[in-house]
């Protein structure tokens, strides 16, 4: 497959681990963070991280949407489900997030009409085919998947379908990147950036990290070659002294990103002054909310719902994983109480998510020498 | 509807799925795609306007992002 079979190529992976090998320091440690889920998925899915020397440490980043939504907003959505004249659409992993009180998917089992969608596109098919019922979509993602969210309202409003309604649980990338790189708890020297948050937004947002925090980020592609170059690249960076905005990931990510994009997204977005994410707490203008030309088809208008704040479970440290502090198997409850078919926290329901990602790949704590 | 029935969640995942396209319907502003298996969907082409067919494109969440 074009673009796909060249970037599995064990031969060539071999030749860049060698590189990366050649391009570290003895007795220097490094930590680089993988901001993107799906990078998450890669690595543990291709062991790319048995391809590297042992001070070179990924550190998982927060970029997979469904571990970042906190339980509060998950017990709305489950809240506005639960109307008997509602159609409630998600997508696929957000059926099995545990809710204070239970997941979606233990509410439809309850009775609730609750559908599993692909795009926000479906959602609005059902919403026309059925017009005597509501037909909610739970949003979710970052600047990849706002887009056509964004889109589907347009053309709900442009094709007038009353019936169809959001919430909006869209976030951002650039504040959490921020508030981990403000975090005392956890000192990295780059960051593998993410591929397709980046056809949207480009690399421009990312210049911050450099500037700012003197750290190399590399836009990276999600197949195994992809992800080793990066690092390679990071390590490069670092050898010669440099900190820029680099991008692996050109034949897909332009260095503009999308402006039509961009542009759409201004129309029926606009900034909430803060949004809780599990595990970093509220961040100031990270999420999105519908902008006033979008309010008639607010979910969070129409329908009521609980909106308070839940704590997450005590056992839980998906927080921790989330920030990079600790390891997924460090976590108490990681693959005993906790595991894909019975999570307790978020990481390990989305495979993007680390622990999930470490568990379905048997990746499980090694002690490694220090080269 | 497609269902999610990779070992993980395509969408929740930022996953793009390179497609070729295979028929524009101008006036709704979606084109029929085919990934590389030969799986056909309908998809959202107003962000990489103006595409042709046997053009490929990225496509998440039933949108295409950019042009290949």
């Amino acid at each position: 497959m074009k673009f796909v079979d060249e970037f599995r190529d064990a031969d060539l992976g071999r030749v860049v681990a060698t590189e990366i090998l050649g391009a570290v320091e003895p007795g220097r440690h490094y930590k680089i963070m993988e901001v993107c889920g799906g990078h998450t998925h890669s690595i543990y899915k291709y062991g790319i991280d048995d391809l590297l020397p042992a001070n070179v440490e990924l550190v998982h980043g927060p970029g997979c949407p469904v571990c970042v939504i906190p339980m509060g907003r998950l017990d709305d959505g489950i809240a506005i489900a639960r109307n008997p004249e509602v159609i409630f659409t998600c997508f696929g992993d957000m059926m099995r997030v545990p809710g204070s009180e239970g997941s979606l998917l233990e509410a439809k089992a309850e009775g609730a009409d609750i559908r599993m969608v692909y795009s926000p596109l479906d959602a609005l098919r059902i919403a026309k085919q059925n017009p005597d019922r509501e037909v909610v979509f739970f949003a979710i993602g970052f600047e990849t998947t706002a887009p056509s969210t964004a889109l589907t309202l347009k053309r709900a409003k442009a094709e007038g379908v009353p019936n169809f309604s959001c919430v909006c649980n869209h976030v951002t990338i650039v504040p959490p990147l921020r508030a981990l790189l403000d975090s005392p708890d956890l000192r990295l020297d780059g960051f593998v950036g993410p591929g397709h948050v980046s056809t949207v937004v480009g690399a421009r947002p990312f210049h911050f990290i450099p500037a700012d925090y003197g750290k190399p980020v590399v836009i990276a592609g999600f197949e195994p070659l992809d992800i080793l170059q990066a690092i390679r690249m990071i390590l490069g960076q670092l050898a010669a002294g440099r900190c820029e905005v680099e991008n692996q990931y050109t034949r897909v990510v332009p260095y503009e990103g999308n402006q039509r994009a961009l542009e759409v997204m201004a129309e029926v977005f606009e900034l909430r002054p803060h949004f809780e994410w599990r595990g970093l707490g509220f961040i100031s203008q990270s999420g999105l909310k519908l902008s006033e030309a979008y309010a008639d088809y607010d979910a969070e208008r129409r329908f009521s719902a609980p909106g308070v704040r839940v704590a997450d479970p005590k056992a839980c440290q998906c927080g921790e994983v989330l920030k990079g502090v600790i390891k997924p198997w460090e976590c108490k409850v990681f693959g005993t109480a906790c595991t894909p078919e019975r999570p307790i926290g978020t990481c390990m329901v989305s495979s993007e998510g680390a622990c999930a990602a470490y568990y379905n790949f048997g990746r499980f704590a090694r002690e490694r020498e220090v080269v | 509807m497609t269902e999610c029935t990779s070992d993980h969640c395509i969408t929740c995942g930022d996953d793009g799925v390179p497609m070729s396209v295979l028929r524009i319907d101008e006036q709704r502003g979606l084109a029929l795609c085919a990934d590389d298996d030969g799986s056909k969907s309908t998809v959202e082409i107003a962000l990489v306007e103006p595409v042709a067919p046997d053009d490929r494109v990225l496509v998440h969440a039933g949108v295409a992002l950019v042009r290949l």
